[in-house]
């Protein structure tokens, strides 16, 4: 699926948080979203993934925050722009958001259950094995609730979970958030493997852009809200600014 | 999300920007701007009294609306600023009725120390009888509050204590309608400025924490169970301050005093006068209170009307009336390019 988003901007109350960003992800591609804290990159996960909208409306609610939303999305051609977030997750755009957010009351057999209540019914049990021949560790805690799991067992959850409801798109907002090293490995593998498997299209938002850049085709360098840089992974790594701020060579 | 490349922004008003500094105090102008508000309150409240002069049925509303100020204020610094919702307004009152009527017509305390006693035994006796239950998070509290003033009625009502169903009469009345008029008015307005100020202070922000995090609250060194007792002791303390009037106004106090209505129309206050601030409970009684009095035309049809008019702010306007209007005066709105 190719999707394709242009002139995203974004304003909390009076504050800018996405300045007419463009991204476009091509089928099967994995695409790297590389910028420092507040950069921007939370906010384009939801912008992509429509949970913004959600936020917008529950800020209006409570009279809070307003949340300005411009620019235009479109998935295969078609325009997705003010499509709720779970119409566009029955389309294939699945988020795995910052932070986990898995059901902390709920096993890890039930997480991945809840991820696949989109999917058809008959490919559960083949998917939850998918999962676990990934992630071996998930299967040691099939019934342990998710609250009590490791970070990164955590993560790898959120990771199963979303795969769980057959995306098309996967959106990974940082998903090496305070991982270890070992664990940051596990993580990129199964990313190479998913797209290897599944050849399923994944955005990765990431601070840090040197354990991700050997999986991704093409990345995006956010500051500020703005794209200032988009190229393949080699012309990301043969730009000595992007060296020095986002290698930490 | 709108294909025009605009954008409505909100601005501060220059009135406020240059108020909220020193430079307040160089023109009226701006010092009428900050305290405007404050003083249409206060002399909108102390006035109520004398226009409702020629109408004596009112101006006993307005004392039975000062009351139920007080409760909403009550569940308003519980609910939004503690994080404890309590839905057992009545409990207060009628704790702090009970103690007005023992110690007004057993013990003798004229009426000016009934009142300030009973609301401290009853705030104590409610902040010892909710303490168990403080160290849980979640729904509990919200349920033992509930249950409480049902557990009283019950008990007075079985074993005939403290006059059983026929209640305490005989308490003194107010030696004045105005003096009736003007206490409640005047402990109303010292609760509301008080307690605004206890909220902005250290122990305020403490409070606010512990709505949002009590574990972080913890391990910065806090005891939170000791600062939830000293919240509830507060807000138990206001509501039994209204209880004990509110007896010596009925001159009787009577299981009418545990009525659900006590726990209901405070929550209602604060949902359509907009939780957090203090004083959009006030402004939800001075709506709710006078409509329910207009509506005891329609019978019992009047909680049907009830009803639909929460439903309608809870849908339309769920930030409540009083953010809506400060952020009226405060900013104003336009078209910006994006």
């Amino acid at each position: 699926m190719f999707l394709d988003a242009s002139g995203l901007m974004v304003y909390y109350e009076n504050m800018l948080a996405l300045n007419n960003v463009g991204i476009k992800a091509e089928d099967g591609s994995v695409i790297g979203v590389f910028g420092s804290n507040s950069a921007g990159k939370s906010t384009l996960m939801y912008m992509l993934s429509g949970i913004l909208l959600d936020i917008k409306k529950k800020e209006e609610m409570r009279g809070g925050e307003r949340i300005t939303l411009l620019g235009k999305i479109t998935l295969d051609g078609e325009e997705i722009t003010s499509l709720p977030p779970h119409e566009r997750a029955a389309r294939g755009i699945v988020l795995c958001p910052e932070r986990r957010r898995i059901f902390g009351e709920s096993s890890v057999i039930e997480n991945l259950r809840i991820g696949s209540y989109l999917a058809p019914r008959k490919d559960r049990a083949g998917d939850i094995e998918y999962v676990f021949r990934i992630f071996p560790r998930l299967k040691d805690h099939i019934h342990r609730q998710g609250g009590f799991l490791s970070g990164g067992e955590q993560q790898m959850l959120a990771i199963g979970r979303a795969l769980m409801a057959h995306p098309k798109i996967l959106l990974l907002d940082e998903p090496l958030l305070g991982l270890s090293p070992a664990y940051q490995k596990i993580v990129i593998d199964s990313i190479r493997e998913i797209r290897a498997a599944r050849g399923i299209t994944i955005i990765i938002a990431e601070q840090y852009a040197r354990p991700v850049i050997p999986v991704i085709d093409r990345g995006y360098i956010i500051e500020n809200g703005s794209a200032i840089l988009e190229g393949t992974k080699e012309e990301l790594m043969g730009n000595p600014d992007v060296k020095s701020a986002y290698f930490g060579v | 999300m709108s294909d025009g490349r605009d954008r409505k922004e909100r601005i501060d008003r220059g009135i406020k920007v240059r108020s909220d500094g020193l430079y307040a105090v160089s023109s009226l102008r701006e010092m009428l701007y900050l305290s405007g508000p404050r003083i249409l309150l206060i002399a909108g409240l102390l006035l109520l009294p004398l226009l409702l002069d020629p109408f004596p049925y009112w101006k006993r509303v307005v004392n039975i609306l000062c009351v139920y100020a007080l409760l909403a204020i009550a569940f308003d610094f519980l609910a939004n600023c503690v994080g404890l919702v309590c839905l057992g307004g009545s409990m207060f009152i009628g704790l702090g009725g009970y103690f007005a009527a023992v110690f007004n017509v057993h013990l003798h305390l004229p009426i000016y120390l009934s009142i300030p006693a009973a609301a401290l035994a009853g705030a104590v006796i409610a902040t010892l009888l909710i303490l168990p239950c403080l160290s849980l998070r979640g729904v509990y509290f919200a349920i033992v509050t509930l249950m409480y003033p049902l557990l009283f009625t019950r008990v007075i009502e079985a074993f005939d204590l403290l006059g059983g169903s026929n209640g305490i009469t005989g308490l003194d009345s107010f030696p004045g309608t105005n003096l009736e008029n003007y206490s409640i008015l005047l402990i109303l307005l010292a609760v509301l400025f008080g307690l605004r100020r206890v909220l902005n202070d250290d122990i305020g922000l403490v409070m606010h924490a512990v709505k949002d995090n009590d574990q972080s609250v913890r391990a910065s060194g806090i005891d939170v169970v000791g600062i939830k007792a000293l919240a509830v002791f507060i807000a138990s303390f206001i509501g039994c301050l209204g209880g004990a009037y509110l007896a010596h106004v009925y001159m009787w106090a009577g299981l009418s005093l545990f009525a659900l209505d006590f726990s209901i129309i405070p929550i209602a206050a604060v949902t359509i006068g907009g939780g957090g601030v203090l004083f959009g409970a006030v402004v939800g009684c001075l709506i709710l209170v006078p409509l329910s009095e207009f509506l005891r035309f329609f019978g019992t049809f009047r909680i049907v009307l009830y009803c639909t008019v929460l439903t309608a702010f809870i849908v339309l306007k769920s930030e409540g009336l009083m953010p809506y209007c400060t952020r009226k005066y405060e900013q104003f709105e336009r078209w910006a390019d994006a």
